[in-house]
């Protein structure tokens, strides 16, 4: 067994990156850019949700599974050499698909080859993460690695059904992307949001719950459970998905079962959480856990929203609300709230770990101040479920509003990750003992 | 003169702490045993995660912080989880200020 991972070099770059195409999402959405100012399926719409799915909440898991993947296995990543190249890729190829979509909805002269090429680089991208992440994961494929393999998985459908969508929308792929395209967002979004990025923080949390918390890890026979009911969600919509596009028979047997499924998903892995959470040996939560828990809060929400449209035979009405509260209330939620905790974890590791054994060192919670990130989490939540509520009312301007004060929060926690990583609230006597270097703000010095 | 050495060599892991729990090694009961030969110390320790970046740095420090002290030529740490490490393992004066429940 492995004793202790290495620190991974490129995450804060990946975290830096992410949280730079949050606050690009959050200014299209104050300037009224995309839904709900314009229709859910417009250009600019497209624009906005891949800032945010890719760059924001991609880069960060990203960037996260890069550290815990090592941790989750105990053995060493399968190469520390793509992580860079990754991002790199990523980033290029998100900023064509953009212009892509910018051109497609008149914003920008007509360029519509952009969608490819952004596609293709954005597959070059993810394919680098998917082979070094699921080859390392696949070493030890137990407990919460296994989630990370079922959400890798569905990483790699996204990205085939965008693919598709992308050469269909330059017009190179015939027919069959046109059908695809005229039916497949649904599943693609799914594979996405539901797969990639649901499957992926469940598994991550599952480790960094029990890690942080001092719990037993989760009875692996109930997690698995979990997991079965998330990927046949996403396997039933996929593989059911293709074969209903090809049959042409609709797709609303499909998107049921995995509604059910889905569902069933959420309730089981709010089950595991509560047991985490009730058998851990640290009773005093940190400032993350209390945030974490608003994010798992939000889930519930989401999962009782979508209850709640469907019996009122509102959801396609209100499927934008829906999707804003799953990505900001429970994704974005758990992301910021879990950034704030390693980017400490980690700055301390770096800063401090060399020198331990040879001259007195401060604890990881000195490298944060709780009472004044507190007030930041806080606007953000509050905005947040404002703002699911303004959609749900069909107020656009209310919704621009709440925006702003979702940037409000976010600059908050941004700038209480930045003094972390800066030391700034370390009292000066500890800062920076013999022998320790203060950590660059954008990697680690490993 | 053996037994004192090993009594200085633990005094001496106090300035290795746990990052997360805030407090030293010794206290929280990573330290399993400690052999005193001639000038040749060997540690036996554990850690909260194995996988965990922070345990090969509690590793390097409590060797380091056993290296240090007058009368060590040799410091050898060994990292194991069996048996796994429990907050039991405490001191119960450092259990109390950690917020964790009395038995668990």
């Amino acid at each position: 067994m492995m004793i202790g991972a290495s620190i991974s070099r490129w995450t804060m770059t990946y975290f830096a990156a992410a949280l730079a195409w949050l606050f690009v999402a959050l200014a299209l959405m104050i300037a009224g850019v995309g839904y709900p100012a314009a229709d859910i399926a417009s250009a600019d719409t497209l624009v906005l949700v891949h800032a945010v799915c890719i760059g924001w909440l991609s880069l960060a898991m990203c960037g996260a599974l890069f550290q815990f993947v090592p941790v989750l296995v105990a053995k060493p990543l399968f190469s520390e050499k793509s992580a860079l190249p990754a991002l790199i890729l990523l980033v290029v190829g998100l900023c064509a698909l953009i212009a892509g979509f910018l051109s497609l909805g008149g914003r920008l002269p007509p360029a519509l080859w952009l969608l490819p090429l952004g596609a293709v680089l954005l597959v070059a991208g993810f394919g680098l993460v998917v082979v070094d992440l699921g080859l390392t994961a696949w070493l030890r494929p137990t407990g919460p690695a296994r989630f990370v393999l079922a959400g890798l998985a569905s990483l790699v459908a996204t990205a085939v059904f965008g693919s598709v969508f992308a050469f269909a929308l330059g017009g190179w792929a015939g027919s069959f992307g046109d059908a695809v395209l005229a039916s497949g967002v649904p599943l693609h979004a799914i594979a996405g949001l539901g797969g990639w990025l649901t499957l992926t923080a469940m598994g991550v949390s599952y480790r960094l719950l029990s890690m942080f918390m001092l719990a037993p890890d989760p009875d692996d026979r109930r997690t698995k459970v979990t997991l079965i009911a998330g990927a046949l969600a996403v396997a039933v919509t996929v593989i059911g998905g293709a074969l209903a596009i090809d049959l042409a028979s609709g797709l609303n047997v499909v998107l049921s079962a995995a509604a059910v499924l889905g569902l069933l998903c959420a309730a089981l892995y709010g089950r595991d959480v509560a047991a985490i959470f009730r058998t851990r040996k640290r009773r005093q939560l940190e400032l993350n856990m209390r945030m974490a828990t608003l994010s798992f809060a939000s889930l519930g929400a989401t999962a009782f929203l979508g209850v709640a449209l469907v019996a009122a035979g509102a959801f396609s009405t209100h499927l934008g609300a829906f999707a804003f509260l799953a990505i900001f209330g429970w994704l974005s939620g758990l992301v910021l709230a879990k950034l704030y905790k390693i980017v400490a974890f980690l700055t301390w590791l770096e800063t401090y770990g060399p020198v331990m054994g040879r001259a007195p060192t401060p604890r990881v919670q000195d490298l944060v101040a709780e009472g004044r990130a507190t007030k930041w989490f806080a606007i953000y939540y509050l905005s947040v479920w404002a703002g699911a509520l303004s959609l749900l009312a069909a107020e656009p301007f209310a919704f621009q509003i709440t925006a702003s004060a979702m940037t409000v929060g976010a600059v908050g926690v941004v700038s209480e990750i930045v003094r972390i990583r800066r030391l700034t609230d370390v009292e000066s006597g500890l800062r920076l003992p013999a022998g320790a270097v203060a950590p660059c703000l954008l990697f680690a010095r490993n | 003169m053996t037994a004192e050495l090993a009594d200085r060599v633990r005094d001496a892991l106090r300035v290795v702490i746990d990052p997360e729990l805030g407090e030293n090694i010794v206290d929280l009961g990573f330290i399993y045993d400690i052999v005193v030969d001639a000038g040749a110390v060997r540690i036996t320790m554990t850690a909260t995660t194995p996988g965990c970046p922070a345990t090969g740095f509690l590793r390097e420090g409590a060797q380091a912080a056993a290296s240090a002290v007058p009368g060590v030529v040799h410091a050898d740490v060994t990292m194991t989880f069996e048996p796994a490490w429990t907050p039991d393992m405490i001191e119960p004066e450092v259990k109390g200020s950690l917020g964790f429940a009395a038995v668990n």
